[in-house]
C-alpha cells in the first residue's frame, strides 16, 4: 500500500543538511562531535541491518527502520534515547508499519545473541515502552518512501550509511546511485542526465 | 470551560477533558472528550496494549500511518495521538451517527436526491484514498460516519486487512484473487448504494460461497465474455448457469440513471467496472435534481448523552427496528461445519428470493449454511480461518441484548 509522494508527509518533512547536521545540546555537552554524531547513526544503521539478517525481514523494513531511526535524532538526544535501544525498536516498528510483524522477543533473543555487552542487552519490556517513545518522536509519520524498485540494491543500501533519505526525495537519491555506478564504470551519461532535466548539483552533492 | 468541569473531568495529556465512554471500539474503549485547545469535541480511543507483550497493535498502526497520509473532507480526521498511562491515544474528530443508523432507522425517509449526497460524499472519499493508492477494504455503512452538519466521512482504515467485509465483498475475492485493485471498494460502494435504495442489505451472504451465489442469483452467473480472468482466479469453481434479474426488477423505484451507475459499479470485470472517479463524474450526478445539501440530509435524532450511546464502530441501532441481528455477530457465530447439503443451486435461488421478499430472517443463515456443499476443503478451511481472524479481533464484542 502507497501514497503519492508529491503529496505525502515524506516529502514535506524533507529537511537541508543543515538541519539534520545538529548535534543535541545534551548530546553536546556529553562531548559529542557531528562526527561521532554520524558514526554512531552508521553504526546503528549497521546494527539494525545485522538484527534484520537474524530475524529474517525485507530489505525494505531494514530501509524504513534505518529511517525512523535518523530522523528520531533530528528531534531527540542520544543522551535520552540511547541508540542501542533506539535502534532494535526502530527496527521492531518498521516491521510493523511496513505489515511484516518480527516479534519482540524474537528480536531481544537475537540482541543477546549478536551482543554480550550489557549495555546492549534491553527486555521486551524496554523495547516497548520505547516504541511509543520513538512513534511519539515520529510524530506518528510512519510512510517512507524508498529509492528501490529494480535498481541494484546495493549502493543503494549504502546510501541509508548517510541521512539521504531524510533530505533527498528517494528518485534522486537513486539517480546519484546510477550516476555514481556509471562514474565508477567510466560510462558517458551526460546526454542521459540532461533528458532527465534533473537538478544535476543535488545529484553530484549527495554522489 | 467551567471551573466545575475542570474539576469534575480529568484532563488527559494537559488538553483532552475526559467525557463519558461512547463504546467498545475494535481495539480499545472510545470515549467523548473537548479538546481544551480548540474547544472542538472529539473522540478518543484508547488503544489497548495487543495480546501481551506485542506492543502497539498493528491495525492501529496501520490506521495511524494511513490516517497521517489522508487528509480530505470525506475522510475522518485524525487530530492528535499521545501515550497516556502506557497506553496509546487517537484522537478523531466527533461523529454524531454513522450511515447504517442512518438507513435503519424506518422513522427516516430517503428522498433520490439524498441518497445521491451520500454516495457522492461516499465515493468523495473514495476516489481520494484511490488516488493516493490506498484500498479502503473495509466499506461499510457503519465505516461510514457522519459529522453535525451532515457530512460523511471514510473512517476505520485499520480493519482493511486480507478479509473486508464479507458480505460486500467483490465476487474476484470470493475466487480467492490474490492481487485486486480499487475495484474491490467501488464493489463494495455498489453495495452500498444499493442499501441506500433498498434500505436494508443487499446481496448478504453468510460464507464465500453463499455469497457468490447471492450475487449469481441477482445478476447471473457472469459469462467468460463479461469476465474472461475469472477462471483463472485462484479459488475459482464453476457455478450453475442462473440467469440475472434485470436491475429494474431489483430496483423498482431508482432512476435510469442511477440504475445505470450502479451496473457499472457492479460490474463483474474488475478490469471494466467503474473507479470511484469515474463514477463521480456519471450523470447521476450531474443530471437530474442535484444531491442534498449535507446539513439537510436526514439523520436519526441525537442520542441521549447515556454511558452506552452509540460507539463509532460497533453495534448499529439498538431498539424495535433492527429486524435481524447486527452483521458482526453474525460473522463470528459458530456454525456447524459440512452438512449433508442437497444441492445448493436451486436454494439459493429461493433463499434469494426469500430475502428479498422481506426483510430476513435470523434463521434463513442457518438454513444456508446447512445447504453448504460438504466436499470444497479450499474453501471450507479459508471460512475457518476468516472465522478465526473475525474471532480474534473481535472477541470483545459486547453481547447483543
Amino acid at each position: 500500500m502507497a501514497t503519492d509522494f508529491w503529496t505525502s508527509t515524506h516529502y514535506k518533512q524533507l529537511l537541508d543538511q543543515e538541519e539534520v547536521d545538529v548535534v543535541h545540546s545534551l548530546d553536546k555537552e556529553r562531548g559529542i562531535t557531528l562526527e561521532d554524531f554520524k558514526l554512531i547513526k552508521l553504526h546503528m544503521t549497521n546494527y539494525i541491518a545485522r538484527l534484520a539478517q537474524n530475524v529474517k525481514v525485507r530489505q525494505r523494513v531494514v530501509a524504513t527502520a534505518v529511517t525512523y531511526m535518523r530522523r528520531a535524532y533530528t528531534r531527540r538526544s542520544m543522551t535520552e534515547y540511547d541508540p542501542r535501544l533506539v535502534a532494535p525498536t526502530c527496527l521492531y516498528l518498521a516491521s510493523k508499519a511496513e505489515e511484516s510483524t518480527v516479534q519482540a522477543r524474537l528480536l531481544v533473543f537475537y540482541i543477546k545473541k549478536l551482543h554480550s555487552d550489557e549495555k546492549y542487552r534491553y527486555e521486551i519490556k524496554e523495547i516497548l515502552e520505547m516504541e511509543m517513545k520513538i512513534l511519539e518522536a515520529l510524530n506518528y509519520y510512519l510512510v517512507v518512501f524508498h529509492p528501490y524498485r529494480g535498481l541494484s540494491q546495493g549502493l543503494i543500501n549504502d546510501s541509508y550509511r548517510m541521512d539521504l533519505i531524510l533530505i533527498y526525495p528517494p528518485h534522486l537519491i537513486a539517480l546519484a546511485c546510477i550516476y555514481v555506478v556509471c562514474m565508477l564504470k567510466d560510462k558517458d551519461n551526460t546526454a542521459w542526465f540532461e533528458q532527465l532535466r534533473v537538478d544535476m548539483n543535488s545529484v553530484r552533492i549527495q554522489s | 470551560m467551567t471551573e466545575v468541569d475542570h474539576l469534575l473531568a480529568k484532563k488527559v495529556a494537559d488538553r483532552y477533558l475526559k467525557r463519558e465512554v461512547l463504546g467498545e471500539g475494535t481495539y480499545g474503549v472510545v470515549y467523548k472528550a473537548i479538546d481544551t485547545k480548540t474547544g472542538q469535541t472529539v473522540a478518543i480511543k484508547k488503544i489497548r496494549l495487543g495480546k501481551q507483550k506485542e506492543g502497539v497493535n498493528f491495525t492501529a498502526l496501520r490506521e495511524i500511518k494511513l490516517l497521517k497520509e489522508l487528509k480530505d473532507p470525506n475522510i475522518i480526521e485524525l487530530i492528535d495521538a499521545f501515550p497516556h498511562k502506557g497506553n496509546l491515544h487517537l484522537v478523531f474528530e466527533f461523529m454524531e451517527t454513522d450511515l447504517e443508523a442512518v438507513i435503519r432507522d424506518r422513522n427516516i425517509v430517503l428522498s433520490p436526491t439524498d441518497i445521491k449526497s451520500y454516495l457522492q460524499m461516499t465515493l468523495k472519499g473514495l476516489a481520494f484514498c484511490h488516488k493516493k493508492w490506498v484500498l479502503h477494504r473495509d466499506m461499510k455503512p457503519n465505516n461510514l460516519l457522519i459529522g453535525p452538519r451532515g457530512q460523511l466521512k471514510l473512517a476505520d482504515f485499520g480493519l482493511a486487512r486480507i478479509f473486508g467485509s464479507p458480505d460486500r465483498r467483490a465476487p474476484e475475492l470470493l475466487f480467492g484473487a490474490k492481487q485486486y485493485g480499487p475495484g474491490v471498494d467501488v464493489w463494495a460502494a455498489a453495495c452500498i448504494f444499493a442499501e441506500l435504495l433498498l434500505r436494508r442489505p443487499f446481496l448478504q451472504g453468510s460464507s464465500d460461497i453463499d455469497q457468490l451465489g447471492k450475487i449469481f442469483a441477482a445478476f447471473g452467473t457472469p459469462k467468460p465474455s463479461q469476465w474472461p480472468d475469472m477462471i483463472y482466479l485462484p479459488d475459482y469453481v464453476e457455478y450453475q448457469f442462473v440467469p440475472g434479474q434485470p436491475l429494474r426488477t431489483l430496483f423498482p423505484m431508482a432512476s435510469d440513471d442511477a440504475l445505470d451507475l450502479l451496473s457499472k459499479m457492479f460490474a463483474y470485470d474488475p478490469k471494466a467496472r467503474i473507479s470511484a472517479q469515474q463514477a463521480l463524474e456519471h450523470r447521476y450526478f450531474s443530471s437530474g435534481p442535484p444531491p442534498t445539501e449535507p446539513a439537510l440530509l436526514p439523520r436519526p435524532p441525537p442520542k441521549k448523552e447515556s454511558v452506552d450511546s452509540k460507539p463509532s464502530d460497533f453495534n448499529p441501532l439498538e431498539g424495535p427496528t433492527v429486524l435481524s441481528p447486527t452483521r458482526k455477530s453474525r460473522r463470528v457465530m459458530p456454525h456447524p461445519e459440512g452438512y449433508e447439503g442437497n444441492s445448493r443451486q436451486p436454494e439459493k435461488i429461493d433463499d434469494h428470493g426469500n430475502e428479498r421478499s422481506g426483510p430476513a430472517p435470523m434463521s434463513l443463515d442457518f438454513s444456508v449454511f446447512a445447504a453448504r456443499p460438504p466436499a470444497r476443503p479450499t474453501i471450507n478451511s479459508a471460512d475457518r480461518t476468516h472465522l478465526k481472524r473475525k474471532l480474534d479481533l473481535e472477541f470483545q464484542i459486547p453481547e447483543e441484548d
